[in-house]
């Protein structure tokens, strides 16, 4: 039986629908990401699971049973807010014995359950200090103790390091992923920054105005992705309008870009004469001595590697990488560019246009 | 260049701020701070003939039983407010329900009357007016409970006002977070909410304590309407009785002995308001789930809602209206033209009060609401509060024997007593609306080019304008409707006020009540224009509805 | 065009140094990006540059002019922060035209100036609407528009893509710098994100503590960190306490506690010294096949999209982490035995520094 599991869920704010009809079944110890751009309804949908909010439609099991209608201090959900708030006025002990306190748990009790809990994030030293005496990371750390000493099996992430520092979040993220795995806990959480959900999520579900996109493992969404907006917003890749030009009998499909430029990929539903839209990673972009012809506009170090940027022939920006020790371009020379056909994706042309299937606001 | 250029110039040099700054200061302490405790100083070189009051025990027993009740009365009214406020600001910021705007509205209604009007009302309705026959209630003899629910009705407003504003500013998700945790509502606003709340409940309750020892005009009329204005006496109407009677001259050593009773008590209460916020401990440790759990839902919130609708209507909404049955009754009209004339000097009086309060009170409160942190701003916080606590007809004498020596005209002396407790008001109200305000604006305007007075005047001044004009409204209205200070200072200068304590009087000596119907008459009148003047100020400071976009 | 200068500037707020003697030079026309955690006092440098803050000690030149208590008004050199404060009460075109507005520029040249400007973004669409009716990505751009219509050399951005989605970030970066560069302008960029930084800046000035700790441009600063904090801040670095055995033609022999040897570039110190080597998780290479300085256990391998981290666990030494592209995701399992290995010339040694090596490395 899967843990949580949502019936046609809806929430309506007056004139505004938020979430709309939402199907998810949520698995025992499965560590889920809600990815999506601001504005899609992904906190409204957290809300929902925790009981913050009530669906205007639908309805809400844990377990089996319906908690709909379950008020939010009855259920067993634990809550990190992404700005924190850990109440001001008590240390970070006594932040921590909260949940304890306000399940009747007798003094001792309390006490020993919040110890533990913040040795396990590892802010024990620290538990004297208040909350303001505290950067943004151990904050958060003392926040997620907080949440998970009150002993729910279920945690809710509500964008839990969009306030921290982007070095920090590195950290943390991880640290946070091995702790509710080791406590077996089903977690729950939001972000709208792709690497952090790739980087944790047993399974990701992409939302966007109010609907879930696609939902799959990070695997699965960054190597196939079914929509064009998911193959966009996770990762990065270079986007070209084309028309499907003929079918290779060895299967695989050539492509004729603008200025009729001619390339060849992997197979594809796609039919002859659709406009469609050729998806391809900048990792499975490859300078050869023949190719898409394009110039260099831009290099720029990114660390490991370069980045690449060019204008192809085809009048489409390619972007792609070099490791960072190989020779570099220079800007204003001509390469050739080959693309990886098995990894390039083709997608019809989508109705609205491509700028509005991959807007992010 | 224009004299706007120039002044946009002379803003960037470092002299010129510093000499503005210092301006502003002397001005505040010369003209209202000094003057309001001078009479702690006249009460020492005047310490021979005090000290025979002092031991003239017949007039002690009255002076202190004046300011026993002051004090006790305010005390009841203000932990009154705080029980009956909680919950209704809690269900005014934090619930939605049809008619709310209404109620938001009805809340603030006692405001726009002035206290005359209300002591009107009050008497007729819930007391048993002499000589006069009115439908009324009628149950209340005693003149300690009719002051009392007197005092509850104008400063309920303050404490909900106040409340609202805090809650409003509380981050909503705290309570959250310890609700997910299993707190029920009531748990987690006992244990979570009200320790954040907690400035801002000494705030309320400063307020609306500083008031009620304030008010002169209603607890007179009030008090007379029932026939008891001899035997019960509040500190402002012992003061008020003195200075009205003939030889006011030969009873000022018990005016000055009362006044800086009133004063120091005052300030010693300010002073331990303050302690309080820091010191006491509300018990958040203990919990009691099961029963909180029991009394945050269902029947409970309905009762509590109800009982604070009940006591809104009854005990504030009804009494208030009350005077208008007046106007039912047949009876004679004052003179207008006098009214008229009053009237103008009501305005004349208010208008120069609040002007001066506009002009050096917004650099006041904009230098204390950016220098929260430093000496001299902590400093002037606090000092501007010191007019607000003392009763005004106490400052009103202080600043009267301030000036004694000087020989300034009766109009400005009142005008300066004005300024003295309208300034607390447009500074306060202008420090809250700047402290919203991101500071960015200005300095990215300054990184733009913009000097620092043309960054206040086009970028700040547009942002905090509502705030600006409702705080002057505010302070313009009380001024209005100011009893005891003009009657300390000089009761010639005839404001719509005095004139009508003038025909309460002569209510009082000739026993006609025809008086009292023109009185009444007068007071629903000024009524009328401080009703016009709220209006402006709900349309200035309507909020904006909705409209955020859901995540 | 105007050359800064910041020349020993030091401020304190309470207990607290936000800057403890900064010394920098900023070229005409460069893209300059201070990198720094939160609390290493960027914002105060920023403040102090533009005349919102006085420092307490040393001075801001621009070109050659003394500007460390001229008004800000005077100063020319514009920001545009976090939170943009777009002007609430005035409509888009209105922010734009402030700068102009105020200086009193004659009202044509404005006007195009303006119209130019908001066409390069795509917004003159939008330039009767209010601040709050636009998006965020829309009121940064307008703040952008803002600050480059003011006649400003210098632009101050104080992380000025902080209150953004994660994916909005990458775009609107291009977009941001290219616009900059276009106008000529010089920028000081300030930001946490070191992602950011590498992508934008010609040279980045790394801030800690109130203090820069080294300038240089990206790659030199990636590649070739002067200290631990350094190497581990911009691009994440394994850190190995160990000492030096021997060192022969610039690469040294090093061993750690548990009796593990590895090599790196020789840092100068002598053999016995006690020592800190850090390589980044990008240069750090794992195989099933070669041979490498050591062994360990693959813990766990997290899909990061265009990379894969693989934390491996070694026997007296702790966790190691690789970083490596996404292809050779399938090469490796949880459990696989694997070898850890280097290139010399890509780690570092670095002396155990002074403040203790937790506090160096640490991130916040």
């Amino acid at each position: 039986m899967p843990h949580v599991r949502l019936e046609n869920i809806t929430m309506r704010f007056g004139d505004i629908t938020a979430v709309r009809d939402i199907d998810l079944e949520i698995r025992n110890g499965e560590y889920v990401t809600i990815l999506g751009p601001s504005g899609c309804g992904k906190t409204t949908l957290i809300k929902i699971v925790a009981g913050i909010l009530r669906p205007t439609e639908g309805r809400l099991f844990v377990d089996g049973k319906d908690v709909t209608d379950v008020p939010l201090e009855d259920r067993d959900t634990g809550y990190v807010f992404q700005n924190i708030a850990l109440f001001p006025h008590m240390t970070i002990r006594g932040n921590a014995e909260y949940g304890p306190k306000v399940h009747s748990l007798e003094g001792g009790e309390a006490e020993a359950t919040a110890q533990e809990y913040l040795m396990l994030v590892d802010m024990l030293d620290k538990a004297g200090h208040f909350p303001r005496e505290l950067s943004g990371g151990d904050q958060q750390k003392a926040a997620l103790a907080r949440a998970l000493a009150s002993g729910s099996r279920m945690l809710m992430l509500d964008e839990p390091l969009s306030a921290l520092d982007a070095r920090v979040r590195m950290e943390l993220r991880y640290e946070i992923r091995r702790i509710v795995k080791r406590l077996g806990i089903t977690v729950l959480h939001v972000t709208h920054d792709q690497e952090e959900a790739m980087s944790v999520s047993d399974r990701i579900i992409l939302m966007r105005k109010g609907k879930i996109f696609e939902t799959g493992t990070p695997l699965e969404m960054y190597r196939s992705p079914k929509s064009i907006f998911a193959a966009y917003f996770i990762g990065e890749t270079n986007l070209m309008e084309c028309t499907v030009e003929s079918k290779r009998k060895e299967g695989g499909v050539i492509l004729r870009l603008r200025n009729d430029v001619l390339v060849n990929v992997s197979k594809s539903k796609a039919n002859v004469g659709d406009i469609a839209i050729l998806s391809v990673r900048p990792e499975h972009v490859y300078t050869a001595t023949d190719g898409l012809r394009a110039q260099v506009r831009d290099v720029v170090f990114m660390g490991t590697y370069w980045r690449v940027r060019t204008e192809a022939e085809s009048q489409d920006y390619v972007d792609y990488n070099i490791p960072a020790d190989s020779e570099v371009p220079e800007t204003g020379e001509q390469v050739y560019l080959v693309f990886n056909k098995k990894a390039s994706r083709v997608f019809k042309r989508p109705k609205e246009g491509l700028t509005e299937a991959i807007k992010l606001e | 260049m224009s004299l706007i250029d120039r002044l946009d110039g002379a803003s960037s040099k470092r002299r010129v701020k510093r000499f503005w700054l210092i301006l502003v200061i002397l001005i505040f302490l010369i003209l209202i701070i000094l003057p309001s405790i001078y009479v702690l100083f006249e009460a020492v070189s005047q310490w021979g003939s005090i000290n025979e009051v002092v031991s003239d025990s017949g007039k002690m027993a009255v002076i202190w039983g004046a300011v026993g009740n002051s004090f006790s009365i305010a005390f009841i009214v203000t932990i009154i407010d705080i029980i009956v406020g909680i919950p209704m600001a809690w269900l005014m910021v934090r619930k939605n329900f049809p008619g709310k705007r209404f109620v938001d509205t009805l809340i603030d209604m006692p405001l726009a009357f002035p206290t005359a009007a209300l002591g009107f009302s009050v008497a007729i309705f819930w007391g048993i007016p002499q000589g006069l026959d009115v439908p009324g209630l009628g149950i209340v003899v005693s003149p300690y409970v009719l002051v009392i629910l007197l005092h509850l009705i104008f400063t309920y407003p303050y404490m909900v006002r106040t409340l609202s504003g805090i809650l409003e500013q509380l981050d909503p998700n705290f309570e959250t977070a310890g609700m997910t945790l299993g707190a029920s509502r009531f748990t987690a606003v006992r244990t979570i909410t009200l320790p954040l709340f907690r400035a801002g409940l000494v705030t309320g309750f400063i307020l609306c304590f500083a008031r009620s020892l304030s008010e002169t005009g209603g607890t007179y009329i009030a008090l007379n309407l029932i026939g008891k204005q001899s035997a019960f006496f509040t500190g402002p109407t012992f003061i008020s009785d003195l200075k009205n009677q003939a030889g006011s001259e030969a009873a000022m050593p018990e005016l000055i002995l009362i006044s800086v009773l009133l004063i120091v008590f005052a300030l010693l209460m300010l002073f331990v308001a303050k302690l309080m916020m820091d010191k006491v401990k509300i018990p958040w440790s203990k919990v009691w789930p099961k029963f909180e759990r029991r009394i945050s839902r269902g029947l409970a919130v309905k009762m509590r809602n109800g009982l604070s609708s009940f006591f809104l209507a009854l005990f504030i909404i009804i009494p208030s209206f009350f005077i208008f049955s007046f106007l039912l009754i047949e009876g004679p009209l004052p003179d207008m033209a006098g009214l008229f004339k009053a009237m103008g000097i009501s305005f004349l009086v208010a208008g120069a009060a609040t002007m001066f309060d506009i002009i050096f009170g917004i650099p006041m409160a904009l230098y204390i609401a950016r220098n929260k942190d430093k000496g001299l701003g902590k400093a002037l916080d606090m000092l501007v509060n010191v007019p607000l606590i003392i009763p005004t007809t106490a400052l009103g004498l202080s600043l009267y024997l301030f000036w004694s020596s000087a020989s300034l005209p009766g109009l400005v002396l009142v005008i300066l007593g004005h300024i003295s407790f309208t300034y607390p008001l447009v500074v306060r109200n202008v420090i809250g609306a700047v402290e919203e305000v991101d500071p960015s604006y200005e300095e990215i305007a300054k990184t733009l080019g913009a000097k620092p007075f043309q960054a206040f005047r086009k970028v700040l001044l547009p942002v905090i304008q509502s705030s600006v004009l409702a705080g002057a409204i505010l302070a313009f209205t009380r001024s209005l409707g100011e009893t005891g200070a003009t009657i300390a200072i000089d009761p010639t200068i005839n404001t719509v006020p005095i004139y009508i304590v003038n025909l309460i009087n002569k209510f009082r000596d000739l026993n006609n009540p025809d008086y009292v119907y023109q009185a009444a008459v007068a007071s629903i009148t000024l009524t009328a224009v401080c009703f016009v003047m709220m209006v402006a100020v709900k349309y200035v400071t309507r909020r904006k509805l909705g409209g955020r976009g859901h995540d | 065009m105007t050359e800064i200068r910041l020349d020993g500037l030091k401020k304190r707020f309470g207990s607290d140094m936000a800057a403890d003697g900064t010394d920098l030079t900023v070229e005409s026309g460069e893209y300059l990006c201070i990198l720094g955690p939160t609390g290493a006092g960027k914002t105060t440098l920023m403040r102090m540059i533009c005349g919102l803050t006085e420092p307490d000690e040393g001075r801001v030149f621009f070109g050659d002019q003394d500007v460390t208590y001229l008004d800000t008004a005077e100063r020319g050199a514009t920001m545009l922060s976090q939170t943009y404060a777009l002007f609430p009460n005035m409509r888009v075109k209105e922010n734009v035209l402030f700068g102009s507005w105020i200086k009193g520029w004659p009202e044509e040249e404005s006007q195009q100036l303006a119209r130019n400007i908001l066409s390069m973004m795509h917004m003159e669409s939008r330039s009767k609407a209010y601040p709050d009716e636009l998006s965020g990505g829309q009121q940064q751009r307008i703040a952008l528009a803002r600050a480059l219509a003011s006649g400003s050399r210098v632009l101050l951005l104080d992380e000025p893509l902080r209150a953004l989605d994660a994916r909005l970030r990458l775009e609107l970066r291009k977009d941001l710098k290219g616009m900059v560069k276009a106008m000529g302008l010089t920028a000081i960029h300030v930001t946490h994100d070191q992602d950011e930084a590498l992508e934008m800046a010609d040279r980045i000035a790394v801030l800690r503590a109130g203090r820069i700790i080294q300038v240089g441009t990206p790659k030199e600063v990636f590649e070739d960190p002067k200290t631990p904090f350094v190497a581990n801040f911009v691009g994440r670095s394994n850190m190995i306490q160990c000492r030096v055995v021997q060192s022969a033609e610039g690469k040294v022999v090093l061993e750690n506690e548990g009796g593990l040897r590895m090599e790196a570039k020789d840092g100068g110190q002598p053999p016995g010294t006690e020592v800190l080597m850090a390589v980044k998780v990008g240069n750090t290479k794992i195989s099933t096949k070669l041979p490498g300085y050591f062994e360990g256990r693959v813990e766990k391998i997290l899909y990061e999209g265009a990379t894969i981290t693989a934390e491996v666990m070694v026997k007296g030494l702790g966790l190691v982490y690789s970083k490596l592209p996404n292809r050779k995701f399938d090469d490796f399992r949880e459990g696989n035995t694997v070898s850890v290995n280097w290139s010399p010339e890509k780690a570092r040694v670095f002396d155990i520094p002074e403040g203790g090596i937790e506090y160096e490395i640490r991130v916040d």
